[in-house]
């Protein structure tokens, strides 16, 4: 209460201090706001897409299913997949056949990835996933498929055009379908786009010749919930040998894990010079409080406080001024993020993605609270040193400085 | 028991090059309940000898015993704690907390003694604002104050912790001659009623005249010692450097 009060008798000098610390706070929630906007966008993007939050697969497919996809199969339903569809938080459960093969129409062949799904079901865990031309898969036993569009550009593909699908069978031979293409899509994973096509999950399993499916995407209704809904799920799955893997953990999440890692790193530099700034802007204002306040100091020591209890005195008024400059730096932060988001940050393609989008600005509770952690421990380490110092003064010097 | 005892106490400071004697072997001790002026022209010496009494400065040498408490070797903590619950202080210059309101101020010193709750905190601060005639201007700040008013408060923040010893380094100098004249008044009701010793400094012979006991300094040794009794001062010269001297007259002074 005395160190609020303190702080603000000085109004000039302290709205100065005040509003270095509010324009550093607002800064770093904005760029740390920028990258958490980027960060949840390329994550539910990528999960929505096709990660999905849980991975329900056999036991080593991630190894080696691709090499030798049709040894990993697993049942399409079972009493598992009634049980996890009872949780409460799972938005939707997907089966997916994941599987390689060959594409072709009139002269051109190549190959591609293809997944088979229940169109249904996809629609909430495909979420991300734009058609650009044409539609979506009408049905899951449907003679058709939808193409990504590095794929469909590189064998110029129209949507409407039948093309012809080949891939091993599960006994060992090769089969073809003829199937027609309904429509052009993008994900956010250009690099997925170039080879992806989608069909139909029975239509996949007629041209492999299979019954069963890869995975069971689980889509849950938040993302936070992913930790918690995994803990309650595994000790009750029956069937032995299923892996379980969160969205962070399987090869797709990489990319994201490693960019958050980088561009947090670039934002922890944004961060300490911020801080640096908050420091260097207000142990000046700090010192001089100390220095015109050497008589009160002295009288306090007179009057019997201990040389730690002026300390903290200062140390409080610079935490008090820290809190107040962080929760204002919050408020313009968080206003000004709306506008930004608002308006929009028009962005280019960033490597390794198909499009160009337009980038808001995100802050999370989480990142405000950093923010007015940061103000307030930058704003007593500044007046740390102040703060000692007026703790060490000899008290008869002090005392002449009265007025 | 004498509540404040010096021995031989000298006070040196550096300035450039040369040192200057601010105390130069004072022999001195008060009996409890006095109300001791501490005269002398200015630069004598008179705000070094309360500070060391005070247990704001250390002697360069001698020893200094206050309300029983041997001050030397004593940690800067422990002389605060004693400072706290033994000294009360009225400066020349009030020396209030300018954001705390004037109950705030008298309240200051009793936060840090842990067995008063705010029940007995309140109580002792009202009890204090009103012996200093100030009940009504408990929520005023010391801006909105006279200088008078300001000392009162001060006064009143020297009092509320029932120190055994008050001490105030020229309290009237930055007030008019009559507004002196109450605070005079004040401390010597105080100091007549509860029994609290006081010992001020002042260069104003009239301030003198409030005293019961009286020590004259110059160029940091005591030169006078006067006790007041039926109205009458009876003044002793105290010979210069002569400490044995000073001792016997020391213990004139405690009779
Ligand atoms: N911190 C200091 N540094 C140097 N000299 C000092 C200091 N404090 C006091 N003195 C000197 O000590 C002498 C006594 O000072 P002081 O006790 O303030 O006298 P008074 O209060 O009687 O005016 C003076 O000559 C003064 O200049
Ligand atoms: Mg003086």
């Amino acid at each position: 209460m005395l160190a609020s009060r303190n702080v603000f008798r000085q109004r000039r000098r302290t709205s100065v201090s005040l509003i270095a610390i509010i324009g550093g706070v607002a800064a770093m929630l904005l760029a740390s706001g920028f990258f958490e906007w980027n960060y949840d966008t390329m994550r539910e993007g990528a999960i929505r897409a096709r990660i999905g939050h849980v991975q329900i697969t056999r036991d080593g497919f991630a190894e080696g299913g691709t090499a030798d996809p049709l040894r990993y199969l697993m049942a399409e339903t079972s009493e598992d997949r009634k049980l996890i569809e009872a949780f409460p938080q799972v938005d939707t459960l997907a089966p997916r056949l994941s599987f390689t093969g060959l594409i072709s129409i009139g002269d051109s062949t190549t190959s591609f990835a293809g997944e088979g799904v229940d169109p249904e079901r996809e629609k909430k865990a495909s979420g991300a996933l734009t058609i650009l031309s044409g539609q979506d898969l009408s049905g899951i036993d449907a003679n058709e498929i939808t193409v990504g569009q590095g794929l469909a550009d590189n064998l110029k593909l129209q949507v409407g055009q039948t093309v012809v699908l080949l891939a091993n069978t599960g006994s060992g031979g090769i089969n073809a379908i003829e199937v027609k293409v309904v429509g052009i899509f993008a994900t956010i994973t250009k690099a997925y786009d170039d080879f992806a096509l989608r069909i139909p999950l029975k239509t996949s399993q007629r041209l492999l010749r299979v019954t069963g499916v890869h995975t069971w995407l689980v889509l849950l209704e938040r993302t936070g919930q992913t930790d918690n809904f995994l803990a309650k799920l595994r000790p009750l799955l029956q069937t032995p040998g299923l892996s379980i893997v969160p969205w962070y953990e399987t090869a797709a999440a990489d990319f994201y894990n490693k960019t958050v890692s980088l561009f947090s790193k670039q934002v922890l530099v944004v961060k300490l010079m911020i801080a640096f700034i908050i420091v260097l802007s207000i142990s000046n204002t700090m010192m001089t409080n100390v220095r015109e306040r050497f008589g009160e100091i002295g009288t306090l020591m007179a009057l019997g406080d201990t040389r730690a209890k002026v300390l903290r005195r200062f140390l409080a008024e610079g935490a008090v001024l820290g809190f107040a400059g962080g929760v204002l730096g919050s408020i313009l932060g968080v206003g000004a993020a709306r506008l930004i988001s608002w308006v929009g940050i028009p962005m280019p393609p960033p490597p390794g993605m198909a499009n160009s989008f337009v980038a808001g600005i995100m802050v999370t509770p989480g990142l405000v609270f950093e923010a007015i952690f940061l103000s307030v421990t930058t704003a007593v380490l500044a007046g740390l040193y102040p703060a000692w110092k007026a703790s060490r003064l000899n008290i008869v010097d002090a005392l002449r400085h009265a007025r | 028991m004498s509540i404040v005892v010096l021995e031989h106490v000298s006070k040196e400071y550096r300035l450039g090059d040369h040192m200057v004697r601010a105390l130069d072997d004072v022999t001195l001790s008060f009996e409890s309940g006095v109300f001791l002026a501490i005269a002398g022209p200015s630069g004598s010496g008179k705000s070094t000898l309360l500070n060391v009494i005070g247990c704001i400065d250390m002697p360069s040498s001698g020893r200094v015993v206050i309300a029983g408490h041997d001050i030397s070797g004593q940690t800067p903590d422990q002389l605060a704690s004693l400072r706290a619950r033994t000294i009360g202080f009225v400066f020349q210059t009030f020396n209030l907390f300018p954001v705390l309101t004037a109950e705030e101020n008298v309240e200051y010193p009793l936060l840090q003694m842990e067995e008063l709750d705010k029940q007995d905190r309140r109580e002792r601060v009202k009890e204090m604002l009103e012996l200093v005639q100030l009940g009504k201007f408990a929520k005023h700040r010391p801006s909105q104050l006279s200088g008078g008013q300001r000392q009162r408060v001060a006064i009143a923040r020297a009092l509320v912790t029932r120190p055994e010893l008050v001490l105030a380094d020229e309290p009237t100098a930055n007030l008019d001659h009559k507004t002196g004249e109450g605070i005079l008044a004040l401390m010597r009701d105080i100091n007549r009623r509860y029994k609290t010793t006081f010992i001020f400094s002042t260069h104003d012979k009239k301030v003198i005249d409030a005293a019961d006991r009286l020590v004259g300094i110059e160029d940091g040794t005591v030169r006078i010692l006067g006790v007041r009794k039926e109205g009458q001062w009876a003044i002793t010269n105290v010979a210069r450097r002569a400490a044995s001297t000073t001792d016997t007259e020391a213990a004139a002074l405690k009779r």
